[in-house]
This record gives C-alpha cells, structure tokens and sequence, in this order.
C-alpha cells in the first residue's frame, strides 16, 4: 500500500485503560541445557509474580489470571510445534484460553499488543505475556539459516540464508545516501556492550573500543560480529492488567499508554516509493530539500516504513508531540548497528538522514537527553527473540518504577545466574523517569510495534 | 506377543544435564505455484516479470520478484520480459553465510535496480567487484540449473 485510505491511518484506542506491572526474566545465555523451555518460563513467571512488589500473594495472582499470551518465534528451533500448549500446562494456567503470537523479531512486541488489546477490550483483565526462545539445539550455522527462513524462501532466502546480508545491503545504501561514519555505528555496538556489563541477565558484555569494533571480523559486509544481536536462550515474563487489578495487585502501577504496529513487504526488494508520512514533530518542510540524487526513495533500503506505521500511530494515541522531549528513556531493537540509525530516524529522533547525530551528540545516552538501550539491546544483553519485545519492556517497567537498582545492583541476583557483580558496577537508573518508549521490530522491517509505557 | 524394544537409538551428546540429537533428514516438496514460470524463464535465459492488467491501476511498472496478482488492485498481472541490464542499487559480501548456501563464503550480494521496474531484485554478482551503480547484465545457469533463485546471477555490463 503506498496510498493511504482514511480508514487506514485511524489511530488505535482502548475502550478502558491498560497498564503493566510485573515483569520477570531469565539470564541469557547462547547455550542453554540445564533448563528446558518450560521451566525458563515458569522461573521468569515467578520472578515476575513474586519478586515485583505485588501487594497480594502468587496465590492470588494466579487466581485472578483469566487469559495468557504466548510468544515464541520460531517452531523451527524449539523444534517443538504448539509449544504455547506444554508452557501454558507447565506454569499451571489450563484450562484457561490463551494464543501464542508470532511476528519474527517483533513476536514479544505483538504478544505484548494482543494482551493488551485483550485487556482494554474488556475480554480480560489479567493477562501473562510469556515469551522466550531456545535456540541452541543447532549450531549457529544452521541457526542462521533457520532465521534466514523468515526471509522470502523462494526469492531471498538462497542468497546468503543469512539475515546479516539482508541487513548489510541496507547499511551499505544508507551509508552511501547518508555518508554515516563507520565510526558513529561503532559507537552503538560499544554503547550497548557497555551497557550489557551492568546486567546480571546478559550474554555479550564487554567494553570495546571504537577502533576494535571496527577491526572486529566481518560478517557480511560492512557489519562486523561486534555490530549483530545475540544468539540467545532465555524467557521474559510481563503481567497486563486493566486497571481495577493494577492497583490492588501493584505497589506502582505503568500505564501502558500505547501499543501500535506497523508492517512492510518481507522482501526489501518490494519497498516502492511513496511521500513520507509525517510525525507529529515534522512537516513538509522538514524534507523541503531532502531529496536528492542519491537519496530517491523513501522508504527505500534506508528507512523502515513499519517503524515509521507504529510510531506514527503510538504517538498520535498517546500524545506524543516530540519523542526526545516526551520520552525519559527509550529501548530499540538494536539487531545491528545500522538498523538502530534507521530507526532513530523512523521514530523522529532526527529527520531522515540525520540519525548519526542521535549518538554523535551523546542524546542516547545515560545522562543524556534520551538515553537508549540502558538494558545492553539485543547487541549486548539477549536476542532469544520471542521474549526479546517482553524484556524490553520489562527493563522499561522497572525504569519507571525507580526499580532498576534492585533488579540489577543486588549482588545476589548476579550470583544466582553465576555470575559476579562486577567491581565498577554503576547505576543506570534514570531519574525521575516518566515515560518510555519500546520498539519491537522483524525482518528487515516486516512488522514493527511501538509501545509506550508511563506512570500515571 | 511381545514387541522388542526399538534398535533405533539417539545419540547422545551428554549426561547431565542429558541431552540427545533428534535426526532431521527429508526434505519438502515446495511448489513455487504461479511463480514458477519465473524459473521456467531463467532456464531459457529469460527474466520473465510480471505487470498489472488493470487499466484503473496506477502502478503500470513491473513487479520483479513476480506476483501474479497486484497487490494495489488484486487484479490479474501479465508475464513480460524485463531488461537483463541494470545497475546495482546496494550490495555486501557474505563471508559467514548459513548452512544452506550454496556458493561459497566472500560471494557478493547485489539488489538491481532496473528501467520500468518497481522493485529491486535481490541476486548475486557473477564477476567483478561491486559498487553501487555498476551497470550489470544478467546471466543464466542453464547449464545445470538448481531451480532457485541462485540460477540468475549479474555480471559488469
């Protein structure tokens, strides 16, 4: 679709308010054997239950469940079909209904929406949202050509089963349009393993510097392993509520203020131009003279409409005027470094083809004016890709509950994933932190969700 | 009766935690259904694109990967040669590919962009070193052809 309908940009609303508050997580790990599926699930379940501050016991809780939402990404490397059906038996939920959700990379996101659309329905007024993945049962060669498969098998797929390349074909046109340093994408893959270091959940920590980063080994031109998400086994856990229940489970309970997605073709390939759609903090004049003789395309191979849909609509639900100015904190899907510049761009951090500058200039940072991925993303902290939507989610829910430091500077929680708090361990929780903003996103931009969450 | 017990065992990787190998072996009959002609057409060295028949449809360009039914209108499409020069819009060189490709790592990976046409083909460059527009003509497996996407591949023109 490249010409919009007035039916089709209605923006989305809830017959009565939703809000989130619990979350739970595993560690991540690339290998994963001691725990199988279900019991990754039930330990993220519990943490969510009994170790957010809920004012009623987990008995409660479980009786005042009435729907669960699934998220799992991919029935090839679980190698287990209706899996939903073991996980919902395993953490004792039958005979109640629930779906599982499945949207690639955005499948914790669109877990996310359903539950909500559920809940601001009427239809439910407490709702799990279980995702996880599993995927170290092949090697990581085969591994990659089973996500290869969420690219199109009959005219993509073949040529590389790689979905690095896919990504690699973007960030070499949005460099050669947008003449972005190698340097400034660097800078995202060593802000996020940095900020990995101070997560007793996450797989790749590590404090690199720019040039190790660029001297890392390539995958697929230009992007190098440093700049690629993890591979990850782990289950992330949020608890939807309307907001009668919100208030007598939860100590503080977070709005969720919006949930919105968007979608483009599976194939790159298929991407026609069309007029940029416009966020509330553009106007025409913002691309008066953006267009040129290498930048002819919009979206093209440099921007993600899907992300551009869901932004569009979250914004206009929940207000959103300016997402710098609005938004305390912000996680992306940081698969590569190049996807995260496109998406600063996508969300209006910076007009199209200025995104560098959200990182050059330290906005993206702690402390600065939007800071972004404080959980590690997916490049430092996990990809297990079903609960990846839910895990960022969840690290924004304890963002805004001031709860940051008990889930991650307590030295036991580092001990029980084996792990220890790490001597220059600093905090990274935002102060004061009113309203966050999380973007889920598949394929090379298939489905996107743009969720935002504030305290009331 | 008794029946013996199975003499079909996994291997087994490790004991605690214990950890078995479930086989993968067959394979899947996947039809390209209407797109099939498409590979039919790389065979005879022929890039067979497809384009909207409705006269009301305001896309008029062709669709390369073909569909045969447009997508703006979901009006029947028609097949037509498209040009087998173009120019290279984007490109990478996989060097850690996954399992299942079939060329070797260091192959590079090219979207074309070509006159009349509204999409731009995901291929691979046969020779030479890519750059962004490179003009480039097609070539065709037909030799020994593989019924993938992969018996289209793209030269320096």
């Amino acid at each position: 679709m490249i010409r919009f309908g007035p039916g089709n940009l209605r923006i989305p609303r809830f017959e009565r308010p939703v809000y989130v508050i619990a979350g739970g997580l595993t560690d991540f790990r690339k290998r994963y054997p001691e725990k199988n599926s279900c019991q990754l699930c039930l330990e993220a379940l519990r943490m969510a239950v009994e170790e957010n501050d809920l004012k009623v016991s987990s008995e409660e809780v479980r009786r005042g469940v009435n729907w669960c939402v699934y998220s799992q990404f991919a029935d090839h490397f679980g190698d287990q079909l209706l899996a939903a059906a073991k996980v919902h038996d395993y953490l004792g939920f039958d005979p109640l209904g629930n779906i599982e959700v499945k949207t690639g990379g955005a499948t914790g996101g669109s877990a996310v929406l359903a539950a909500a659309q559920a809940v601001a329905s009427g239809y439910a007024s407490c709702v799990p949202v279980v995702g996880w993945e599993r995927m170290d049962e092949v090697s990581t060669k085969v591994g990659n050509s089973y996500i290869a498969s969420a690219a199109c098998k009959d005219f993509e797929s073949e040529l590389g089963w790689m979905y690095a390349s896919y990504y690699a074909l973007m960030a070499q046109r949005y460099q050669y349009e947008n003449n972005v340093p190698r340097e400034t994408l660097a800078r995202i893959a060593c802000k996020n393993h940095e900020y990995a270091c101070y997560s007793p959940y996450s797989q790749n920590p590590g404090r690199y510097s720019v040039d190790e980063i660029l001297k890392n080994e390539i995958v697929s031109h230009p992007l190098a392993f440093l700049e690629c998400c993890a591979m990850s086994v782990g289950a992330a856990v949020l608890l939807v509520c309307d907001e009668e229940t919100a208030f007598r489970y939860a100590d503080q309970p977070i709005r969720l203020a919006a949930i919105c997605g968007g979608s483009h073709t599976l194939r790159t390939a298929d991407r026609r131009h069309m007029p940029i759609l416009l966020l509330p903090n553009e106007t025409e004049a913002t691309y008066g003279e953006y267009f040129s003789q290498k930048r002819r395309d919009w979206p093209g191979f440099s921007s993600f409409l899907a992300s551009r849909m869901a932004a569009y609509l979250a914004y206009h639900m929940a207000g959103i005027k300016d997402p710098i100015a609005d938004f305390d904190l912000l996680e992306t899907h940081d698969a590569f470094t190049i996807s995260d510049v496109q998406t600063y761009e996508d969300i209006g951090l910076r007009p199209y083809g200025r995104g560098r500058e959200f990182i050059e200039s330290g906005d993206a940072y702690y402390e600065g004016r939007l800071p972004t991925n404080l959980s590690g993303g997916l490049i430092g902290t996990m990809h297990a890709v079903g609960a990846t939507g839910i895990f960022q989610l969840v690290e924004i829910l304890w963002q805004l509950q001031g709860k940051w430091d008990k889930f991650h500077a307590d030295p036991e929680r580092w001990s029980r994933y084996g792990k220890k708090k790490p001597a220059d361990f600093r905090s990274l929780q935002v102060k004061n932190a009113r309203r966050g903003c999380a973007i889920s996103h598949a394929g090379t931009g298939s489905h996107v969700t743009c969720a935002i969450l504030e305290r009331p | 009766m008794a029946t013996a017990w199975p003499n079909k065992v996994l291997e087994k990787v490790s004991d605690d935690p214990l950890v078995v190998i479930n086989p993968k072996t067959w394979g899947h009959h996947h039809s390209y259904g209407g797109w099939g002609r498409f590979f039919a057409g790389l065979r005879e060295q022929k890039l067979l694109a497809t384009r909207c028949t409705n006269q009301g449809c305001p896309e008029k360009r062709l669709w390369l990967p073909p569909r045969c039914e447009c997508p703006d209108c979901w009006g029947t499409m028609e097949w037509i040669e498209a040009p087998t020069q173009g120019r290279i819009y984007t490109w990478s060189v996989v060097k850690y590919p996954g399992e299942l490709f079939k060329l070797p790592p260091g192959t590079p990976l090219i979207s074309v962009e070509i006159e009349g046409v509204c999409t731009k083909l995901m291929s691979w460059l046969k020779e030479g070193e890519a750059r962004i527009g490179l003009p480039v003509r097609a070539v065709f497996n037909t030799a020994r052809p593989t019924n993938t996407i992969l018996d289209l591949a793209w030269v320096p023109a």
